[in-house]
């Protein structure tokens, strides 16, 4: 399933012939697209597909999962996320991720924030400050939190939670943001403000969000990639795969058939 | 379709079980409060009109009525703090590896799991012979309060592990998770997310362990702690007595005043006992941190 040829340069992620398996158990076969600069694409497929094992793949959490095995390859700008020479530490702080559900530290809203940042070795407080604001106001937080700073982050609704998350991933300025189902706990208008977000942030970062909401797939993504058991279906633009899809299954899953 | 007469009286029947529990498990808590009770105002009676700052600052004495704890006091005290000293970081360091660092679903981590909650419960006093062994003869320490403290510390080891082990554990995945997105270290999610949230968790361990250690006699006889001590040790090396030691002496004796003595002993360990227990409450609550 390659796609039209791109200049390298424009390509941030490159998936060459991924397998993977849990145990005996294989839950991703011959994977390969390509991942476009400042653009989203989006990972659908039904539960199970193998579209969460896929965007954990990108910076390597799935290396906690002793069953865990992965043949192929994964380039980011053209280095081998998986070759020995490079520290997962590395990859993980080049490729944030934001979880499906939201998981701020017990910490106040300014320290979730400054992790990151201050385990990369970053103490000087103006310096610190200076990123929390930025990051709070890059995942349009800043308004609502910018006086209770030193509030317990358990304090946010759901939503802000979410997008305090995100803004703690974008305090590491990473180069890729993986998202993965990100609003699969939250209200309607909790997902709208972080949909919003997502279109905001593409000029700057390149996005990967997995979801199970087909309508949000539409929304924000510029790339779709369908997953079916394992397998890439199709991958293109996201307006080809809604409207005129080049395989039965594509349609089937995106008109609602199943899933 | 089920009649509603049958309904009701089902659900009479099962009122009647539910009802029968109930007493049981009363009948149950009553016997255990009422036990515990006696013995407390048993000993109550007998100690706390024997207890002043005269007894509390003597030492023993073969005159019952001039006979006071404080060796066995500070003793204990050193004791404790000594035994808390070694058996709370090695117990949390092994927790912390066989939480986090070991493939939780290995062989070798079931083994290690299996025979850590055997040792909690292996006797007091086989603990004391392997004291006298290794830390006594083998390492010569004598009869010193850090030989005391050793084997102590091999006692309550397990207990710390365990609850260690179940803190650590009940710490959700997904704040790991968030830590090493962040580019975290194993090292400094552990110390900077999981041990911290842990904490609370670890700490009722920790007063689960020295309430343990604090009562027990057996290994410290074993070890040949003295009974009969006119000093207040000078360094981990010194001999030692204890108070369950110098309760278990005054029992002993077959004159009247020692029991009384006996009885008053049994009351300064019980305050000490509560004392450590409601420090260690007051620092997990103070620590107790909401997550989810």
């Amino acid at each position: 399933m390659k796609q039209q040829a791109k200049s390298k340069f424009d390509l941030v992620l490159s998936v060459h012939d991924l397998n993977a398996w849990y145990g005996e158990a294989q839950v991703l076969s011959n994977i390969s697209f390509d991942v476009e600069r400042n653009r989203v694409t989006a990972l659908i497929g039904p539960s199970g597909c193998g579209k969460s094992t896929l965007i954990r793949c990108f910076n390597r959490m799935n290396d906690f999962i002793p069953s865990f095995r992965l043949t192929g390859k994964i380039l980011l700008e053209e280095e081998d996320l998986y070759s020995t020479a490079i520290d997962p530490v590395e990859v993980r702080l080049r490729l944030g991720m934001v979880f499906q559900k939201q998981n701020p530290f017990p910490k106040s809203i300014y320290d979730n924030i400054a992790y990151g940042p201050r385990i990369a070795g970053i103490r000087n407080r103006d310096q610190l400050d200076a990123i929390v604001e930025d990051s709070l106001q890059k995942a349009a937080l800043w308004d609502e939190v910018k006086d209770k700073l030193r509030d317990n982050a358990y304090a946010l609704s759901g939503g802000q939670q979410q997008r305090l998350c995100i803004a703690r991933t974008l305090a590491i300025e990473p180069e890729v943001l993986l998202l993965d189902e990100p609003c699969s706990a939250l209200d309607p208008i909790a997902t709208a403000k972080i949909e919003e977000l997502i279109l905001e942030l593409k000029d700057s970062y390149t996005v990967l969000i997995v979801t199970h909401n087909m309508q949000q797939a539409a929304r924000v993504s510029h790339y779709t990639a369908f997953l079916y058991l394992g397998e890439l279906i199709e991958f293109g633009l996201t307006d080809k795969i809604f409207t005129n899809p080049g395989d039965h299954r594509t349609e089937a899953y995106v008109t609602g058939k199943f899933g | 379709m089920i009649s509603t007469a049958h309904t009701r009286k089902l659900l009479r029947r099962q009122k009647l079980g539910d009802g029968l529990f109930q007493v049981v498990a009363v009948v149950g808590v009553v016997i255990a409060l009422a036990t515990l009770g006696a013995l407390i105002a048993d000993a109550l009676v007998d100690g706390v009109p024997r207890i002043d700052w005269k007894f509390l600052t003597s030492f023993p004495s073969r005159k019952p009525a001039e006979a006071g704890i404080f060796s066995a006091l500070v003793g204990s005290v050193y004791l404790i703090t000594l035994t808390a000293v070694v058996a709370v970081p090695i117990g949390i360091a092994a927790a912390v590896y066989l939480e986090e660092y070991t493939n939780q679903s290995s062989r070798l981590s079931r083994i290690i799991e299996v025979n850590v909650a055997n040792l909690a419960g292996v006797p007091s006093i086989i603990y004391g012979l392997l004291g006298l062994e290794l830390f006594v003869r083998a390492m010569r320490l004598e009869r010193s309060l850090l030989a005391g403290a050793l084997t102590l510390a091999l006692l309550v080891l397990p207990i710390v592990i365990i609850a260690s082990r179940e803190a650590i554990r009940a710490v959700p995945s997904t704040i790991r998770e968030a830590a090493y997105a962040l580019g975290a270290t194993q090292w400094q999610t552990t110390k900077d997310h999981v041990l911290p949230l842990a904490f609370p968790g670890i700490l009722t361990g920790i007063i689960l362990a020295v309430s343990r250690a604090i009562g027990e006699t057996a290994p410290l006889i074993t070890i040949g702690a003295l009974t009969y001590v006119a000093f207040v040790p000078d360094g981990v090396l010194s001999p030692f007595t204890a108070l369950p030691i110098q309760i278990f002496n005054w029992v002993s004796r077959p004159q009247h005043g020692f029991h009384i003595n006996a009885a008053a002993g049994i009351v300064v360990l019980l305050l000490v006992t509560l004392l450590l227990n409601a420090l260690a409450i007051f620092l997990r609550n103070r620590y107790q941190k909401q997550y989810q």
